[in-house]
């Protein structure tokens, strides 16, 4: 039992992360067109990756809505988290319900529905779009995560700080947040990796010059069968791979299971 | 000293407004397009939409690949969940790291890589004929097996982290003392350990069906056009035929059966407790 549950596992685990390795092979490859085994290895294509202008305009906007995004969706999901778990107001679970909807709907149908009904009725940029969509699609993540970690203050610690003459303010910033803090780390790194791997929000608020990388990637395979978009995968992987060591050392994920 | 509600209220807006003003007015107008028709309101659209053959081809596609998604990765993330309780803290943690990396990687870079392993002049086509098995290369890619493949490599993290949660709060004794009593491995895993973990199931079976319903990527780079699901079918839909009824009524039945899957994972968990 034993020894057969250990051969499904590391099958599992190969058929999980084998295809990245692959990838990064694959896009080490010297040859024209994509192949595993490549043809030789050289740096070609990854340097490649850095050449191409849309890659690196869809890398920055990328980056820049991913971090925006994640810090308007604290901003907006931190204070909200906070009521809904002491001050419970009247309606407080209709709210709370309000502001995680975004989680249940389609990312695609979000896209769309910005595009139609916020976008073409306002005028808006479409860059504004992508950044109200991916905050509405994050807002939920914040305030679950951050609700979670408040649940586990107790909350005399805060009154005991208000009786010892500090303002409301003054102990939610030196009592309450830094009791969150890696609550709040954690929902930043799960926005941040939602947001830049997005595509179904991004989809239908795609313009001329606006893509997101991972559409732009979609949209350059479509037409292109050379090993750059594996590359380009595989530095994506390693990325990742620095985000989740990161994440482990200074949070435990396995904690959060 | 949390009485005053108006703070409460106060500290709600924003996040409240935000999502009603950019996500939950412009849904809603999308969506109530998939009950108008010319006339007024009507189901006109849906008939419209089941009308044809290729939609309702589409709708039990996504619904099998959802079903048969969901049941491998629960029969899968049983064995694995099991074999990485056993293991000490320190080799748990980094198997838990490992399986939830895949989650953590772009799903374009994810399901690339399966171009790359599946394809004409992929790794298991030219292995294949270099060991003298085929002679020209099969056709993997946009089929759905393809499809299949990679909705189980993206979704069965998302099975295995809370099957391994609840198999770590099931009393540690239950399963040796089931099997003292003379019980065989199918009737302990039948009777004992499915009811002591229903929740980590109905849990990730819920992300898993519901994921694989609304998944984009996956089938647009594996399938293509050849093995349409909602998701690409409704971009399709959009893009070559500005047909924004046919959007909405998708759009309606994947949110109706997210909602639908939620309630009766959730009963069925509560039912078997009883």
């Amino acid at each position: 039992m034993r020894i057969s549950g250990n051969i499904l596992l590391a099958a599992v685990l190969l058929f999980l992360i084998g295809p990245f390795v692959i990838i990064c092979i694959a896009g080490l490859s010297a040859g024209e067109t994509l192949s595993f085994p490549p043809q030789g290895l050289s740096l070609r294509w990854v340097a490649r990756v850095f050449q191409v202008e849309s890659f690196r305009n869809a890398f920055a906007l990328s980056m820049t809505l991913a971090i925006g995004a994640t810090l308007a969706a604290l901003v907006l999901g931190i204070p909200a988290a906070y009521a809904l778990e002491r001050y419970r107001p009247p309606g407080a679970e209709v709210i709370r319900n309000i502001v995680t909807a975004p989680i249940v709907v389609p990312g695609i149908i979000v896209g769309l529905a910005l595009l139609r009904h916020l976008v073409i009725p306002t005028g808006i940029g479409v860059t504004v779009a992508l950044f109200i969509g991916h905050t509405a699609l994050l807002v939920p993540y914040a305030v679950r995560v951050v609700s979670a970690s408040l649940v586990n203050l107790r909350p005399d610690i805060e009154e005991a700080a208000v009786m010892l003459g500090a303002s409301r303010l003054g102990a939610f910033m030196k009592v309450v947040l830094p009791n969150i803090r890696s609550g709040i780390m954690a929902a930043f790194i799960i926005g941040f990796i939602t947001s830049f791997n997005q595509v179904p929000v991004s989809l239908f608020l795609s313009g001329p010059g606006v893509t997101t990388l991972p559409i732009d990637m979609m949209f350059y395979m479509e037409f292109n069968y050379d090993p750059s978009v594996a590359a380009l995968s595989g530095l994506l992987a390693l990325m990742s791979l620095a985000v989740v060591m990161v994440a482990e050392k200074v949070l435990g994920l396995s904690r959060y299971v | 000293m949390f009485q005053d509600r108006r703070i409460g209220l106060w500290l709600l807006a924003p996040a409240t407004l935000f999502v009603v003003v950019g996500f939950l007015v412009p849904v809603i107008i999308l969506l109530s397009g998939a009950f108008r028709t010319d006339g007024g309101w009507s189901l006109g659209n849906y008939l419209d939409f089941f009308g044809s053959s290729l939609n309702r081809e589409v709708f039990w596609r996504t619904f099998r690949l959802g079903l048969t998604v969901t049941l491998v990765s629960a029969i899968l993330g049983y064995g694995v969940a099991m074999a990485v309780v056993d293991k000490g803290p320190k080799t748990k943690g980094r198997l838990i790291a490992m399986l939830v990396l895949p989650l953590m990687i772009s799903p374009v870079a994810r399901t690339y890589a399966w171009l790359v392993i599946l394809g004409r002049t992929g790794f298991i086509n030219v292995g294949l004929e270099n060991l003298g098995i085929i002679e020209r290369p099969l056709r993997i890619l946009f089929t759905e097996t393809a499809v299949f493949i990679g909705l189980i490599q993206l979704f069965f993290p998302l099975m295995v982290l809370p099957l391994i949660s609840a198999l770590e709060n099931m009393p540690r004794d239950v399963v040796p003392a089931a099997r003292v009593l003379g019980a065989n491995w199918l009737t302990v895993f039948w009777k004992v350990i499915l009811p002591l973990t229903k929740e980590g199931l109905v849990v990730g079976g819920t992300l898993v069906f519901v994921g694989s319903l609304t998944a984009y990527v996956t089938p647009a780079i594996l399938g293509g056009s050849k093995v349409l699901m909602l998701e690409t079918l409704l971009y399709q839909r959009v893009s070559v035929a500005n047909d924004y009824a046919s959007a909405a009524v998708i759009g309606v039945i994947l949110i109706a059966m997210s909602v639908l899957t939620n309630i009766l994972l959730k009963k069925l968990a509560s039912v078997r407790k009883a």
